[in-house]
């Protein structure tokens, strides 16, 4: 039997309270083996990001059980998911929010030196890996987006973690720079065997997944499993 | 070095030129703290140095009663008591007269002895040997073999000038606690053998001056010891903090003091609101890159630390370097202060603790200031900041536009709402304003205080031009009106009393007018003039000083004669120097009829066309005359020194409108970072760069125009604050401002905030609107 990296039992998530109280996420079932590749689809509104955020720790749910690498996230106090994210999840957000005053190396260093790990080694690896070694030196204003997408893929992988969160990676991106990055996270999950779980509300992208989970008002109106995934410099849209 | 300090490094130098404005700030406050802190101290260890090594009194006792130096020197907390007498008189130097002061000086004296630093001191057997003070021979150019002509009964009599020396008690030539301003070249002290001066007759005065011992407690002692002598008949006494030079030295020691407390409060409180406000802003703009961290582990202390060293480290990059230059200038004032004072004995004294306080105060001042902003960073949730950044206000329909009488346009609705976007930046650059007024209105207030004041006494109240001494009591002053250029004479009486009310006494100068004088004005607080009569006019201090009121009878003791009469209040008067005592002449002459015949002198005044100079070279050649005191002289040194005080206000002046100009930059800049997406999409729409720096100017301005006015309140209230801390019973320093100063002060200011816009409005016109709406820059 695999390993179960995400489980999820009854999961929910309001935002507000009485007449202004919005359910983003309503009782959500969920398991997601470890090294799968998921794309979460769905419109805007449909809780792909809240369900994101509550896996990666940076939200909390207000019902429900949650249960990622094994450890239990909705008894956890603010500290036990800062360790949690520290430990096992990296994030790529649609806006890549590098900070301008570092270098590409210097971006990545930062989070291994915070999470307390060996800096530059496995900063430069991460870079490598990403194929933005030659690129290390330069401040992100002279990187392009796909560059820069790239260096915050480099930083969420550095610290080596189980998981790897996308929200919407290739948004700010063209067609061809997105493609780039989607194979760089394809690699990443295959050769590192990294979950990932990538929010998208492009159906495309979904053909490239191991598995495509739909959304519809805070609730999944369909799972299924992709037996060929189609690779990401064959995607259009 | 750690890349979370990389990011710091380089933060802060993007915002080189904010920042730099806040170091320079913290830099000047520190400096000024750690300046006038230790010099300060250096001042105040200098004088305490030298009052030991010449054995400086802690009580004198006045027209003291025979054998009461036996009784006080039994006393066991006394370390000595000796008797020493003091009698005013003219003085004879070349040709120039003065009203000048001989001090007896007892053999082997042990208590208030004298520093000879030229020359010797005298034979203790040789009544024409003096020793001439410091300041005597410096105002004359006096040296050793000099000789000095002084005035007695009987004619002037020469002596000679063994040696040049010092006395803790003239440090300050003050001629007495009502007269402490008296210039150098119109009072003088020679010090000369005791037995000497005691042969003057009854105008000496004789003192006993003691000196307590060691660890006993000063205050209870004083008060028990002053008891005693005033119990066996003593005139007066005063404490060393009543000493009149002591005393006025005080004020400018306690005007470092307070300038030690002033200033760093003013300029790390600016520092602290630009740093405040510019951090505020960077964790604003970082929101998503903190949102990020803090999803890749970053804890929330990390994140606390981080933007706390924000403040801490600008707050000692001013700090260090201040710390340092404040120990630097503290010496260049001690050396120059107690060099212009003539202290003979200078400490400087560099301590250690100032400079370390003064990094804590940048150190403390700089985390206070980035305190809100960190625990705003930290208090960020990842999600949250993930949902792009917060909108930099609210927008609403304000106030202003509900009351406006039709609609406003569109360009100036934008203003006025812009000016309210951000109530807290609003009030940062308010606050800018409110500072730069109050160090410019402190500083220039002084100075119309003291012009004010001047004016006062020497044009309102005093009507005399000149105070005449004669050799022996006069009888009749008409050889005086005779002179040409002179337009009245009138006779007048000027002793030194003491004034009792119950089991308070207060020592003062006792003026006869004729009834009916034009020589001096009396004056109430409310400008109302009050006429001699039976009673007592008394300076408006002694309503609380000796809690008494009109109406209520008082006892004076006369000091060199011992006469004592009781005599009603008749009225308070409210004068800007000293606190002094006015009575009707004649009715002085029928109570206490020595000091009239021996204290009687001349108040004169000059026509207004005639020259001052050779009226009083006449009237000093009129027979029996001794020195001629002109009783404006101290106006016209006061207005020589107003070149120093401008320039002193001119530093404040710049350094006020530097603070105005710091915060609001930062403000400015931070402003117009906050909307570089909008203004860059204004421009895109075609909107010139012109008319969004018109925008900008317009609300920036209206802010600092609203500030303005309780900024002007508030400075109005500080310097009113800080002039009544030198207030006391020997200058009245109520707060006078003219009309016209706070108006140059509002305009520099905001002439200074004016000015602050320009690097903002510059990036404005070099705004790339392509870049910035590609990348949305935050």
């Amino acid at each position: 039997m695999s390993e179960m990296a995400v489980r999820a039992e009854g999961l929910a998530r309001t935002y507000g309270t009485g007449a202004v109280a919005v359910d983003a996420l309503v009782g959500v079932d969920l398991e997601i083996e470890s090294g799968q590749f998921v794309v979460l689809l769905g419109p805007s509104g449909s809780g792909k990001t809240t369900l994101l955020n509550l896996v990666g720790a940076i939200d909390v749910p207000t019902a429900g059980h949650l249960e990622v690498d094994g450890i239990r996230l909705d008894g956890l106090d603010g500290e036990g998911r800062t360790r949690f994210r520290r430990e096992h999840v990296g994030f790529v957000f649609q806006f890549f929010n590098l900070i301008p005053t570092l270098t590409a190396l210097e971006n990545v260093q930062l989070i291994t030196e915070l999470t307390g790990r060996d800096g530059s080694d496995q900063a430069r690896a991460a870079l490598e890996a990403v194929g933005m070694a030659d690129r290390a030196d330069h401040f992100p204003a002279a990187l392009s987006g796909g560059e820069q997408q790239r260096v915050a893929i480099a930083r969420a992988v550095a610290k080596r973690p189980r998981l790897l969160l996308a929200d919407e990676p290739t948004g700010a991106l063209d067609l061809e720079t997105g493609r780039r990055v989607l194979d760089v996270i394809s690699r990443l999950n295959r050769e590192r065997a990294m979950t990932v779980l990538l929010v998208t509300h492009n159906a495309v992208i979904a053909e490239m997944a191991d598995r495509v989970i739909r959304l519809r008002d805070g609730r999944i109106v369909a799972d299924t499993l992709n037996p060929n995934p189609v690779a990401a410099d064959r995607l259009e849209w | 070095m750690r890349v979370l300090t990389v990011k710091l490094r380089r933060d802060l130098r993007r915002s080189r030129a904010q920042v730099l404005g806040i170091v320079v700030t913290v830099f000047v406050g520190v400096m000024l703290f750690g300046a006038s802190y230790d010099a300060y101290q250096s001042l105040t260890a200098s004088y305490e140095t030298t009052f030991d090594r010449v054995g400086f009194a802690d009580l004198w006792v006045t027209a003291a009663p025979e054998g009461l130096e036996t009784t006080l020197a039994a006393d066991p907390a006394v370390e000595a008591a000796e008797t020493r007498h003091t009698v005013d008189v003219p003085f004879r130097i070349g040709d120039r007269r003065l009203v000048g002061r001989v001090v007896g000086v007892p053999e082997g004296a042990t208590v208030n002895q004298v520093m000879v630093l030229d020359g010797a001191m005298f034979d203790p057997s040789a009544a024409d040997q003096v020793v001439a003070d410091q300041h005597l021979a410096r105002a004359f150019q006096l040296e050793v073999g000099d000789t000095v002509e002084v005035a007695t009964p009987a004619g002037w009599r020469p002596v000679t000038v063994v040696g040049i020396g010092a006395s803790a008690e003239y440090l300050w030539p003050s001629k007495s606690r009502q007269e402490l301003l008296a210039l150098p070249d119109q009072f003088g002290v020679l010090y000369a053998p005791d037995p000497a001066v005691a042969a003057a007759g009854p105008a000496a005065v004789r003192d006993v001056v003691v000196r307590l011992r060691e660890g006993v407690e000063r205050d209870s002692e004083l008060s028990r010891l002053a008891a005693l002598a005033m119990a066996a008949g003593a005139g007066d006494t005063y404490t060393r903090d009543e000493q009149p030079s002591n005393a006025a030295l005080q004020e400018d020691v306690q005007g470092f003091g307070e300038m030690s407390f002033l200033f760093p409060v003013l300029f790390l409180g600016a520092a602290g609101l630009g740093m405040w406000v510019l951090l505020t802003r960077m964790v604003v703009a970082q929101r998503a890159v903190i949102g990020t961290l803090r999803a890749e582990g970053m804890s929330r202390r990390q994140v606390f630390s981080h933007y706390l060293a924000y403040g801490v480290g600008t707050g000692l990059a001013g700090a260090i370097p201040g710390a340092a230059a404040g120990a630097g200038l503290a010496l260049v004032i001690a050396h120059a202060y107690t060099g212009a004072i003539y202290v003979p004995i200078t400490v400087v004294r560099v301590t250690p603790s100032t400079p370390v306080f003064g990094v804590l105060f940048g150190l403390v001042g700089g985390a206070l200031a980035a305190w809100a902003p960190a625990r705003r960073a930290m208090a960020l949730e990842p999600a949250e900041a993930m949902r792009g950044p917060a909108p930099t206000g609210r927008g609403k329909v304000t106030l202003v536009e509900r009351v406006w009488p039709g609609r406003l346009t569109a360009e100036t609705r934008l203003v006025v709402r812009n000016a309210l976007r951000n109530p807290r930046r609003s009030i940062a650059t308010g606050l800018g304003v409110v500072l730069g007024l109050t160090l410019v209105l402190v500083s220039w207030g002084m100075i119309d205080t003291v012009q004010v004041l001047l004016d006062r006494q020497f044009r309102q109240i005093q009507q005399a031009d000149a105070q005449v001494a004669f050799l022996a009591p006069p009888g009749d002053l008409s050889a005086l009106g005779q002179v040409d250029g002179v337009a009245a004479v009138e006779p007048v009486v000027q002793a030194p009393v003491s004034i009792v009310a119950g089991d308070r006494t207060y020592g003062t100068i006792l003026w006869g007018f004729d009834r009916d004088t034009t020589m001096h004005r009396f004056l109430t607080a409310s400008d109302d003039e009050l006429r001699l009569g039976d009673g007592l006019l008394v300076g408006v201090d002694l309503h609380d000083l000796l809690g008494v009121d009109v109406g209520d009878t008082v006892t004076v003791r006369v000091g060199p004669t011992g006469e004592t009469f009781d005599v009603p209040i008749a009225g308070f008067v409210d004068e800007p120097l000293g606190t002094q005592a006015y009575m009707d002449l004649a009715v002085l002459d029928g109570i206490a009829p020595q000091v009239a015949s021996l204290a009687r002198q001349a108040m004169v005044r000059y026509r207004p066309d005639a020259d001052p100079d050779v009226i009083r070279r006449s009237l000093e050649a009129t027979p029996g005359v001794a020195a001629v005191v002109p009783t404006r002289a101290l106006e016209a040194a006061a207005d020589e020194y107003m070149g120093l005080f401008y320039a002193f206000v001119g530093i404040m002046l710049v350094l006020g409108a530097a603070l105005a100009f710091v915060l609001v930059f930062n403000t400015m800049t931070v402003n117009l970072a906050e909307r570089t997406v909008e203004v860059a999409t204004m421009k895109a729409e075609g909107v010139s760069a012109a008319q969004l720096a018109r925008l900008i100017t317009v609300e920036n301005l209206t802010v600092m125009v609203a500030a303005t006015l309780p900024g002007l309140v508030v400075a109005y209230y500080v310097a009113a604050g800080f002039m009544a801390s030198f207030d006391s019973d020997l200058f009245t320093f109520t707060l006078h401002i003219r009309p016209l100063t706070f108006l140059w002060t509002a305009l520099a200011v905001l002439v200074a905030g004016f000015a602050s816009q320009r690097p903002g409005l510059r990036t404005i016109r070099s705004l790339d609107v392509a870049r910035v709406v590609r990348e949305r820059s935050v």
